[in-house]
């Protein structure tokens, strides 16, 4: 008790979140984007095309108007937020906390300190997993709101990251 | 015990069968539609195509869990101290919990897990509702096998812990005095009925009034001719006076029936202390109890309107975290009728001392701008479209539409103005709400996560949003001062990383 010192802390002085530097997903990941955005519109394309094609007399002329503006407007929207999406995306590992940065109009960033993760679990999508790449997703107690997927990170350093977290939450016991 | 759990494990062999049904069952409820219309057109299908597409069907359904089962595998890292999780056929998800994270491990058993003589087990950690690992088919042996190793950590710890509260329960019993330390009246649960819950019983007496009105339509619209003679005796006098009348029997009906719930519900409302817990006991026909634990609590909601305030009476919600039961997960516990004095009591239990608001955010104007424009005008807009474009009759309820505004235009200001964030070195409180003004408040320590949040067209402005994630839910705050709420995001991360405060 006699080495118990509570300062008053200079908030000023503390760390700043704000000032991290994130590192960007792996460059691989963008063609895991763009294959994933192929797929999306492809059906978004080719099923009412093929509909049409097969059987026109299924809608009025009107409402194949519409979807023939509409679809291409919403697929380049698509295309457009998931590559803004891709550039916004980041991490950080700081000694105490991970940050992840992600959001289009907004800017999010969500922080979860080491002591409060509660597991960690490494995920590989058939795509990812082609072009070597894994998904980190951290979870804590408060939710599906509070859980960080870090996408697009090489396997090998996934593994690292994984086992330096599980690290850091046995450390806090 | 004996078991080698070291080496990744595959489910039990039979565990396929499960696998299959599971899938079955998942391709079902996803085909039903489909399976429906083949079963009305049984006739006019081609029955080879049919008997050639089943058996694709489960032979597909088969191969993929095979593939399931081969992928699935589960060991337990004694050197890591975790337990991992491998799955996934194409996509594949390694979890990985460390043991001393687990709460509590299940083993169930389904129907068709019984037919084929296998169990599940569950992994679950705090918080979450959901089940952080599940072992679809494993024999009896090797899962309570399993489940000893899993928990042995937590055995040393729960022994020692209920040493400690045997230990005090010896030391409490002499103490036992469990007289409640507060008591709710049977006045403060009148005062409590007639000022809380409109919304809610209005609601339910306009469902239940529109349906008779509805049904007395119907009832008019058979008999046309005594409508019309009808018509003629009521003139505008009774019309206006009939609204009136309804309106006061509506009034007195909700009063009468909020009060009638609040005393049904709370009955001879008793709290107790106990080693420092709170003992909770309501109820008129069935009592219910429970317990609130303080360093469970993540969210206490003190709740008042203006006619509580002036009758000295208010409303506490508390927030656990809890693990295990399901069903408590979700409500928060009540109590309601509490005068001020007991109010402090109870938060001095809680936090040991009384939280106190300290520096305040305004959100900006913007915010009830935006809000304005939802409620409002997207509404309006909407209301103008079906209008014009669709159902022209619509315009009939114009006259509805300046009421409509005003009321939600005066609902959304006040919300404005009583939006505030107090933060002060130990707490931190969210207050909000129209009519019922509610101050949500949290311990620093209790933060699972942060999420900050700023609209790129608000970066000049210098303002932003925040959320505050805990185990019992979040409290957000939009639109206040960005630079504020970063310096206290790096202060509450810094008090959360340097100490290992327990949140439940």
């Amino acid at each position: 008790m006699e080495n118990f010192t509570n300062d008053t802390i200079d908030t000023s002085h503390l760390p700043k979140f704000e000032e991290v530097t994130f590192t960007n997903l792996h460059p691989k990941y963008f063609k895991v984007v763009l294959i994933n955005l192929l797929i999306v519109i492809s059906i978004l394309i080719l099923l009412p095309s093929l509909v049409f094609i097969l059987k026109p007399e299924l809608f009025p002329g009107r409402i194949w108007m519409i979807l023939g503006v509409l679809l291409p407007i919403i697929s380049s929207l698509i295309i457009v937020f998931s590559i803004i999406g891709f550039k916004k995306k980041g991490f950080a590992f700081r000694n105490h906390d991970v940050l992840f940065r992600h959001g289009i109009i907004a800017t999010n960033t969500i922080v979860i300190p080491y002591n409060r993760v509660q597991h960690v679990a490494l995920h590989e999508g058939l795509v990812s997993r082609y072009f070597g790449l894994a998904k980190i997703e951290i979870f804590t107690a408060g939710g599906s709101s509070s859980d960080i997927e870090i996408p697009g990170i090489e396997k090998e350093q996934a593994e690292n990251i994984k086992q330096l977290l599980m690290g850091k939450i046995k450390k806090q016991l | 015990m004996g078991s080698d759990f070291s080496q990744p494990q595959r489910q039990s062999i039979v565990g396929i069968w499960v696998m299959f049904f599971y899938t079955l069952q998942q391709y079902g409820r996803a085909l039903w539609p489909i399976i429906l219309i083949w079963a009305f057109k049984f006739d006019e299908i081609n029955k080879v195509y049919l008997v050639v597409g089943m058996l694709l069907l489960f032979a597909s359904i088969g191969v993929v869990s095979y593939l399931k089962y081969l992928n699935f595998t589960f060991l337990l890292d004694s050197e890591n101290q975790e337990f991992v999780i491998t799955e996934g056929v194409f996509n594949k998800t390694k979890t990985a919990i460390q043991l001393h994270k687990i709460q509590q491990v299940n083993i169930n058993q389904s129907f068709i897990q019984k037919l084929i003589g296998v169990y599940e087990l569950d992994v679950d950690t705090a918080g979450t509702n959901k089940k952080e690992g599940i072992i679809k088919a494993i024999s009896h042996q090797l899962a309570l096998d399993l489940k000893s190793r899993l928990l042995e950590n937590e055995g040393q710890k729960s022994i020692s812990k209920n040493e400690a509260i045997s230990l005090e329960e010896t030391e409490q019993k002499l103490f036992e005095v469990a007289h409640p330390f507060i008591k709710i009246s049977f006045l403060s649960l009148l005062k409590v009925g007639i000022t809380s819950n409109y919304q809610k019983t209005i609601a339910l007496l306009i469902i239940f009034f529109s349906t008779i009105y509805e049904n007395f339509q119907n009832f008019g619209d058979e008999n046309t001719i005594y409508k019309e003679k009808l018509g003629t005796f009521i003139d505008q006098n009774l019309v206006s006076q009939t609204i009136l009348l309804g309106v006061i029997v509506l009034f007195i009906a909700v009063l009468i029936l909020n009060v009638m719930r609040t005393v049904f519900k709370y009955y001879d409302y008793n709290i107790a202390r106990q080693k420092g817990s709170l003992l909770l006991s309501f109820g008129l026909l069935n009592t219910k109890s429970t317990i609130i634990k303080p360093e469970k609590v993540q969210i206490t909601t003190v709740t008042r309107n203006y006619f509580q305030k002036k009758m000295g009476i208010l409303e506490l919600k508390i927030k656990q975290a809890t693990s295990g039961e399901n069903e408590e997960r979700k409500s928060a516990i009540e109590i309601p009728g509490c005068s001020e004095s007991e109010r402090d009591a109870v938060l001095k239990l809680l936090f040991h001392k009384i939280p106190e608001k300290g520096l305040i955010l305004k959100p900006n104007f913007r915010k009830l701008i935006f809000s304005v424009f939802l409620t409002i005008g997207l509404p309006l807009f909407v209301f103008m479209i079906i209008g014009y474009c669709f159902v022209p009759s619509v315009f009939e309820y114009s006259y509805l539409v300046p009421i409509a505004i005003l009321s939600i235009g005066l609902i959304q200001y006040f919300k404005f103005i009583n939006n505030r964030l107090f933060i002060n070195e130990n707490f931190i409180i969210k207050q909000s709400g129209a009519w019922d003004v509610s101050d949500a408040i949290i311990e620093p320590s209790k933060i699972q996560a942060i999420t900050t949040s700023q609209l790129f067209w608000h970066k000049r402005l210098n303002i932003g949003s925040i959320t505050l994630h805990t185990a019992g839910g979040t409290i957000a705050f939009q639109l206040g001062n960005y630079s504020i709420i970063k310096q206290q995001v790096n202060r509450w991360l810094y008090e959360i990383e340097t100490s290992d405060s327990n949140w439940m």
